[in-house]
């Protein structure tokens, strides 16, 4: 019953979304206004629908119901309730039904906000959306369909997904991620919707600053919970692997940071209307490509689901995406050209976009990297992969000179500097910088990268406090404010700049954490037996047993597990296991993490001898390594602090009847 | 000049969906075997009836052996394709199924669920032929000749087409 029900929502979904995209074109082209408000009523439906799908999977998931395939291959009736529900999206069929509702989310969201404004350009916004939305709901309905049966009935599934059940960061990482992606497609729809109306001034570009920020946060999110994920759960000691999916979120990543910068100087100075149009169609065909290369099973990944014959529907959907947007793009062309005010050469504009070459040229090498073993594969027939080293070389001058222009970049004015600005900004900062970096050599760091690093994050972050500091000190003298005052009323009116900072500031403390947690963390692999002592760095290992049992919530899997006590600048005890799950065909291991604000222990069990009770061991001191995910926390708040709704100017009282009309300091 | 500009929509489109195009039908994690042209592993198991089965019972035929489990999805879909090579060969070609990492009991509810293949299946019940052979997860199948060298490898489930594909290589036509 259940099932069918899911399965009869997926179809009203399709229904719905297929009409949708009929009424708003019909209303864009002159035809009853009044099919807009259908169209955009037909979007908040599909919304509905696809949430009764998801509650029917989930409820099929909790209750166990092995009538329906997808629960009998990712449940069991053992599975307990936390993980059979967030099972919704742990497999390919799920996680579409899951990414629809998101996806009609976004589009629904958006329609209703924007209900009453822009009526040349939402019918299209809609009929894009809704389009992108049939493609999901039609894979449901034909080749994906989550609700599939199975005859007969077996009275047991095969349980989830052994990697996906360890953690609880599954029930956070793909939502983030989905939402991420799934929001893409707005500014995607508001390009679409400007080339096709030929409305290519700043009016579009003002509307999706915000719909692009908002799912720009989740992605950013997301990505950095999935390394954390990796980082806790797979068990090598890192957060990063280059892996082709992991590639597959960074790469939108990229454009849709590149098109959030370049988007200021268009809003600003005009111009630069092919470069944001074609950001924003780039942007959006990558969350298609990574979705593809994640579900299709072209490449090997530990994300990679099960090869399946959704591959063909995605590339089709690709590549329609891709044609349809480039020909609409070469089309207006003409209209598209000139429109920018010049600018000196040394200037906010010129470091905007020297960002975004290196934002593109970061995208070009991860791409190519990414699918190189796949050119390689056609053209050869060989198989190869494409390793971190590859990716870390060709990254990492990239990685760093948009460091230093982060820094450099918004400390400049707008329109032309002079040496006398550029001196008097870069100095102090500069001389920090050198300082700092002789005094860690001079303590002993001897790892390029990290000093390198961390001397550049000075220089950048003392750019970046120097500008505050200035600014506050400006707005106390003219305003009369005493300094505090003046920085919290000087930051919360310019929520864009100062949200801008403190999210450069969330990458500094990534930047300098990745260098040194990659740069100067210890690892090593030692057998111990019962009661031996093992020496890493400053910390001393003691095994103290070997433990061989069933999980207590879960009887079917069974833990072999090192005790451990560990003493040093952390000291305590730790259990680290290796988990057999009946599913798979490998022990999946549980590294135990003990964090510290300077260092991570970080144990995995790599064997163990039953008889004598030794244990070999992998263990990792990783320096810094929390700080990743504060960064990642900082980024978060940053940008939140900078999308939110900005006070109108204050209202008339009778004592500060000159507040009416003052300057305002947007733009300082 | 102004005509060109049309040209970038196929140069963009074109070659990337070439690219991804041609990952369809590849797998990624497939790699040659080293076990090619070498003679294959002997072995001596029981089977799921309870008999001993050898490679010396095998020698001077063509066969074939599958590693497969209960809980591997793909075998499911290979089961027929199986059953029904089984059936047109008959005594020209021995099959045998290698149960990987699985109990006897879920094997022989899989067996009753999709059919009885009409061949044995031996238990590996530490996975030793299943290293001999370097299977990394079923199913994987192996050809091997009459004269007892592997021939040919399938790393995921066979279609018809590749069942026949790599039969010939070891001198079986259908």
């Amino acid at each position: 019953m259940i099932p069918t029900i899911g399965h009869a929502s997926v179809v009203v979904g399709l229904a719905l979304t297929v009409y949708a995209v009929v009424a708003f074109v019909l209303a864009a082209r002159g035809a009853d206004p009044r099919l807009v408000t259908s169209g955009r009523r037909a979007v908040i439906g599909s919304f509905a629908a696809a949430g009764v799908g998801c509650v029917a999977m989930t409820i099929s998931l909790l209750a166990h119901d092995f009538s329906v395939l997808y629960v009998a291959e990712n449940n069991a009736s053992t599975t307990p309730p936390f993980i059979s529900a967030i099972s919704l999206w742990a497999a390919l069929e799920g996680s579409i039904l899951f990414w629809a509702l998101l996806a009609t989310g976004w589009a629904a969201l958006v329609l209703w906000r924007h209900r009453d404004r822009h009526p040349a350009l939402m019918p299209w916004v809609g009929a894009t959306l809704a389009s992108v939305n049939v493609f999901f709901f039609a894979v449901m309905v034909w080749p994906g369909n989550p609700f599939l049966r199975t005859a007969p009935m077996g009275t047991e599934g095969l349980g989830p997904n052994a990697l996906l059940q360890n953690h609880p960061f599954m029930a956070l990482h793909p939502p983030l991620l989905y939402l991420g992606y799934t929001g893409l497609a707005v500014p995607f729809a508001f390009g679409i919707a400007a080339l096709i109306t030929r409305r290519l001034d700043e009016e579009w570009l003002r509307i999706v600053r915000r719909w692009t920020l908002i799912p720009w946060i989740f992605l950013t999110l997301g990505i950095v919970a999935g390394a954390w994920w990796s980082y806790e759960v797979l068990g090598w000691g890192g957060y990063w692997a280059w892996d082709p999916v992991e590639n597959a979120a960074l790469l939108p990543w990229l454009t849709a940071t590149a098109f959030i910068h370049s988007s200021m100087v268009a809003e600003r100075r005009g111009g630069l209307r092919i470069w944001s149009v074609a950001l924003v169609i780039a942007t959006f065909v990558l969350t298609l490509v990574g979705t593809f290369l994640t579900r299709s099973g072209v490449v090997a990944s530990v994300h990679s689901f099960t090869q399946s014959a959704i591959g063909p529907w995605f590339l089709a959907a690709i590549l329609i995406a891709l044609a349809g947007a480039l020909t609409l793009l070469v089309w207006r062309l003409p209209q598209l050209i000139g429109g920018g005010r010049p600018s000196g050469t040394v200037s906010r504009e010129s470091a905007f976009l020297f960002n975004n070459v290196l934002f593109l040229g970061l995208t070009f090498a991860i791409l190519f990297g990414t699918l190189l073993p796949l050119l390689v594969g056609a053209t050869s027939g060989d198989t190869i992969s494409v390793g971190a080293p590859w990716f870390n070389t060709v990254t990492a001058p990239i990685f760093i000179a948009l460091l230093f222009l982060m820094g450099v970049g918004p400390a400049l004015p707008w329109g032309t500097a002079s040496w006398a600005t550029v001196r008097e900004r870069f100095t102090i900062p500069l001389l920090a910088a050198v300082l700092v970096t002789a005094a860690a050599l001079a303590l002993g760091l001897r790892n390029a990268g990290s000093v390198g690093t961390l001397g550049l994050a000075i220089f950048v972050g003392g750019v970046m406090v120097d500008e505050v500091r200035r600014g506050a000190l400006a707005r106390a003298r003219s305003r009369d404010e005493d300094p505090a005052t003046a920085f919290w009323r000087l930051t919360t009116r310019n929520r864009r700049r100062y949200g801008g900072y403190t999210v450069h500031l969330g990458v500094l403390v990534m930047a300098v954490a990745v260098a040194v947690s990659s740069g100067l963390a210890i690892d090593r692999t030692v057998t111990v037996e019962p009661g031996e002592t093992a020496r890493i760095g400053a910390y001393e290992i003691t095994h103290q047993r070997l433990v061989v049992e069933p999980l207590a919530d879960d009887a079917r899997v069974i833990e072999t597990r090192a005790e451990i006590t560990y003493a040093g600048p952390q000291s305590g005890s730790l259990g680290t296991a290796l988990r057999d799950y009946p599913n798979s065909p490998t022990a999946i291991a549980t590294p135990a993490v003990r964090t510290s604000l300077a260092e991570d222990l970080y144990v995995t069990l790599l064997a163990s001898d039953p008889e004598t009770g030794a244990v070999t061991l992998h263990v990792f001191v990783n320096p810094l390594v929390v700080w990743i995910w504060i960064g990642g926390a900082i980024v978060g708040i940053g940008s939140a602090f900078a999308i939110w709704p900005e006070r109108r100017a204050r209202p008339v009282t009778l004592e500060q009847p000159q507040a009416v009309g003052a300057p305002s300091t947007e733009g300082a | 000049m102004r005509r060109l500009r049309w040209l970038l929509v196929p140069i963009l489109v074109v070659p990337l969906g070439w690219l991804l195009f041609t990952g369809f039908g590849r797998d990624p994690r497939e790699v040659a075997s080293p076990l090619i042209g070498q003679p294959a592993p002997s072995w001596s198991f029981s089977t799921l009836a309870g008999n001993l089965l050898s490679t010396d019972d095998l020698a001077g035929r063509p066969y074939v052996v599958n590693f497969w489990a209960s809980w591997c999805g793909p075998c499911v879909d290979e089961h027929p394709i199986l059953t029904g090579t089984h059936e047109t060969f008959g005594d020209e070609l021995t099959m045998v199924g290698v149960l990987y990492q699985d109990a006897a009991t879920d094997a022989e509810a899989f067996l009753a669920r999709y059919g009885d293949s009409g061949y044995a299946h031996v238990l590996d019940p530490d996975g030793r032929l299943a290293i001999d052979y370097g299977v990394t997860g079923p199913p994987e199948t192996f050809f091997v000749d009459a004269d007892g060298i592997i021939r040919a490898k399938q790393f995921g489930p066979l279609t018809d087409a590749i069942m026949a594909e790599r039969l010939a290589v070891i001198g079986l036509d259908g």
